[in-house]
């Protein structure tokens, strides 16, 4: 044999290879179909695939059959009850049905990224947003990033970025702190260019369109929405609600529920959680939480980047801001006017700029059963946000009149300390 | 600047590739591209260590080649003149203290700081320059020669956890042109191993080491019975078979780059859970490692042993010399008790191994031996193993004492 010959021999499989995984990236169809059961899976499936790609959650938005809405979050999203907004929305067929984006970890940052994969899905559409005032220490907390970032996020943001805006400058900057986004030598280029207020060149956007497309198809490849069955605890709980919708009934269950479900403990937080969470660490515990400062925090920045995009998208969106265990706050000794200040720069910063829709639930938190444990909404929470989202959700979408100010990128917001100024003052 | 960690992922191998392919068409015309090797390596391992916190570890391997630098000129130039055993052994000691002191910084014993001294690669790099010790004591190695030193030391493929070759296999590789037919040989074994190790490392080692160990460690830990749960069964299993996987993956692409560069580097994995008994199993189980260990721990022990009289018992002393090897070895993967276990576990099969060889060898007619006592000892050897891994993969530790 020729050594010709004996070369096609050992790299000819590798061609064939090489061909075959291009076959399956770049061919023209689509490898994700999703049908109804899998959407409904996936809606409460909270799972960190499903806000990393976009197949799913495009499919989801853009579902002519049922009118899914995002629901931007965090950990509380998954506290499934009797009478948390997904269980409602399926017992007493609501016009609109919550998508759940977003598990433990999943903060503002990684929501901007979330919805640079869904464009179409927020503009003149509605959305919820709930923020978690835990989200906002000194730094921030990226440690989940890892959890739910993907390059696809980046891709589809630059793709859409023309003239970067303060916004996009901002975040560039905090997506070069990231090793994950800092290590990939195009991204690192492109985004110390978009730092420096220079979009994308021609050049730059049809490398990304490349690598779009192989990312899409690994997003529809891995983005496996079958593995979770999380569905079957929304029809298990709807099942237990009384036919007709009627608060007082309805508010009495919530009553019952935690009644029956927190009697281990004196703070109310649902026995199972109790158990296995708080029990073993419950005396060093006590007093821990004296220290926390939720008044100064990078996140205000990062919540900017979030209302800007709205802004961009007209998004008509619905905030929420939910409160602690007043009980459990008491024993760990977190700052009830601290907690209040907080949220009450994160209002300002909302309302200046026209996002007027806002359940603050943030007061309520001392209420009987109003929480499930320590800082997620449950039961009677469930159903007293329940009077805000419903007429939100199933009256029509409004063409709000944001104006976004980019002063709250700036490091004076993030250090801004409410305790000492009315955040009326700041400009 | 990108980081690029070895065969980490995809993107890694494309880059690797392509920065090889003029030096295969140089190997393949019969011409080695001595600097455009050195340069190769070099920059992958620049771009190992080029940001965040591994630029510390960046610094570390260089300091860590001066040291081992000197000493092994150093010794090879005395050597040339005199050969007195404590100059030898001072050196070897002088070779292997930056390892021992990161690993007693590890677990806090004296200075925490010493950690500083730690890089990734540092107990593989340990054997290429104690080894050098110890082949030129022997003679084996006459002359020191400073470039070769280095491209052995700083070979790129195999720094960060092997195969493990020695200096003069490796000279001979490196100073030489392996002739066409024996290249395209290497070349098809490179493709092979490449595409083997891709199936062990991202298929095989990722299902096993991301999902079912975690998941039996969850299990675990939620059924703590006064230390014990019958999950801890599914754990040293999914461990096991992780661990083999993983490593002989990545083995696979150390091989693989090694042979592109026109160097035959030993191999490291030959069907391990196949061994008939313990004895095998560390012929077939990270073998460059455990030869290495048998040539200059074991060997050098019994012959010292038995050259000084100390002992007189050949049985005895080869018990022995199982332990010293073994402890000697779990030492150098962490000062941790359950390294030390391991290790003793490993030593006391090898000892009762040859214990029952002999006894069998006596009462020969008694004993079958057939298909199925092969299959047996097989059977045997492959769970014994897989206990020595629970005990290994340190989760007992997280288990019983941090839970």
């Amino acid at each position: 044999m020729t050594d010709k010959k004996k070369l096609w021999q050992i790299f000819g499989p590798v061609l064939v290879a090489l061909a075959l995984v291009g076959l399956v990236f770049f061919l023209p169809f689509s490898l994700g179909n999703y049908n109804q059961q899998d959407l409904k899976q996936a809606s409460v499936s909270f799972s960190a695939n499903i806000v990393k790609g976009e197949a799913v959650k495009n499919a989801a938005f853009n579902d002519k059959k049922v009118n899914y809405i995002p629901f931007f979050g965090s950990s509380e999203l998954s506290r499934i009850d009797s009478l948390h907004p997904s269980v409602l929305a399926e017992k007493y067929k609501r016009s609109y049905r919550p998508f759940m984006l977003g598990k433990a970890g999943s903060e503002t940052m990684i929501h901007f990224l979330d919805m640079q994969e869904m464009p179409k899905s927020l503009n003149h559409k509605k959305a919820v947003f709930v923020i978690s005032p835990q989200w906002f220490t000194k730094t921030g907390s990226t440690a989940a990033f890892s959890v739910f970032y993907s390059p696809l996020q980046v891709v589809d943001w630059l793709l859409n970025m023309d003239q970067p805006s303060q916004t996009d400058q901002f975040m560039a900057q905090s997506l070069l702190k990231q090793s994950l986004v800092r290590d990939k030598p195009m991204f690192n280029r492109m985004l110390h260019n978009v730092e420096d207020g220079n979009g994308p060149s021609k050049a730059d956007k049809s490398a990304l369109r490349l690598q779009r497309r192989a990312l899409v198809r690994q997003d529809e490849l891995f983005s496996n929405v079958k593995a979770v069955n999380n569905y079957s605890r929304v029809l298990k709980a709807a099942k237990s609600l009384p036919n007709q919708y009627n608060h007082q009934t309805l508010d009495q269950l919530g009553y019952n529920e935690g009644a029956a479900n927190t009697k281990s403990n004196r703070f109310h937080i649902k026995n199972s959680f109790y158990n296995t969470r708080v029990k073993a660490e419950v005396k060093s515990l006590k007093n821990s939480q004296v220290d926390y400062d939720y008044r100064q925090s990078v996140e205000y920045s990062y919540l900017q980047t979030v209302l800007a995009n709205f802004a961009k998208e007209h998004t008509d969106v619905e905030f929420v801001i939910t409160p602690v265990n007043q009980r459990w706050a008491k024993y760990t000794g977190l700052s009830d006017t601290m907690y209040y200040q907080a949220v009450d720069k994160i209002k300002y910063q909302l309302q200046s700029q026209g996002f007027n829709n806002i359940a603050d639930l943030s007061h309520r938190g001392g209420e009987q059963y109003f929480m499930q444990d320590t800082i997620h909404l449950g039961w009677r929470g469930w159903l007293a946000l329940d009077q805000y989202l419903n007429p939100f959700l199933s009256g029509s979408y409004k063409d709000n009149d944001y104006t976004i100010n980019n002063r709250f990128l700036s490091e004076d917001w993030q250090n801004f300390k409410p305790q000492d100024q009315a955040p009326q003052t700041f400009s | 600047m990108p980081n690029l960690q070895p065969y980490a992922d995809p993107t890694y191998f494309i880059y690797l590739l392509v920065a090889l392919v003029p030096l295969a068409i140089g190997l393949y015309f019969g011409k080695r591209i001595v600097w455009y090797e050195i340069l190769v390596s070099l920059a992958f391992i620049f771009l190992i260590f080029d940001t965040g916190h591994y630029v510390k570890q960046g610094i570390a391997i260089l300091v860590y080649s001066i040291w081992q630098f000197l000493l092994v000129s150093g010794y090879s130039a005395y050597r040339k003149k005199a050969n007195a055993a404590w100059v030898f052994y001072l050196m070897v000691i002088l070779s292997i203290l930056p390892i021992t002191m990161v690993r007693l910084g590890a677990i806090g014993i004296y200075k925490p700081e010493f950690t500083l001294l730690g890089f990734l690669g540092i107990s593989y790099l340990t054997f290429r320059s104690t080894g050098m010790i110890i082949e030129t004591r022997d003679g084996a190695i006459k002359e020191f020669k400073p470039v070769m030193f280095l491209r052995f030391m700083l070979f790129m493929p195999t720094l960060s956890s092997g195969p493990i070759d020695r200096y003069t296999r490796f000279a001979k590789d490196a100073s030489s042109v392996p002739e066409r037919a024996k290249y395209l040989d290497l070349l098809n074994q490179a493709v092979k191993s490449l595409f083997l190790g891709f199936v062990y490392k991202f298929i095989l080692s990722y299902y096993f080491g991301q999902i079912i160990y975690p998941f039996f460690q969850h299990l675990a830990l939620n059924d703590n019975h006064h230390g014990f749960s019958w999950w801890l069964i599914g754990v040293a299993y999914s461990y096991g078979m992780y661990l083999f996987f993983d490593f002989a993956g990545y083995s696979r692409f150390a091989l693989a780059t090694s042979y592109i560069m026109g160097i035959d580097s030993p191999i490291n994995f030959n069907q391990p859970y196949k061994a008939k008994n313990i004895k095998d199993f560390w012929n077939r189980w990270h073998m460059s490692l455990s030869f290495w260990f048998r040539d200059f721990v074991f060997m050098r022990f019994v012959f010292l042993m038995l050259k000084k009289k100390w002992i007189k018992n050949r049985n005895t002393v080869s018990t022995l010399g199982y332990f010293v090897n073994m402890m000697v070895m779990g030492l150098w993967h962490g000062l941790t008790w359950y390294y030390i276990v391991y290790a003793l576990m490993h030593a006391s099969g090898m000892a009762v191994n040859d214990a029952w060889l002999r006894f069998k060898k006596k009462h020969r007619d008694q004993i079958p031996h057939n298909k199925f006592t092969e299959w047996f000892a097989i059977v045997v050897t492959f769970h014994f193993v897989m206990l020595t891994f629970l005990v290994f993969c340190g989760f007992l530790d997280t288990f019983w004492f941090h839970s």
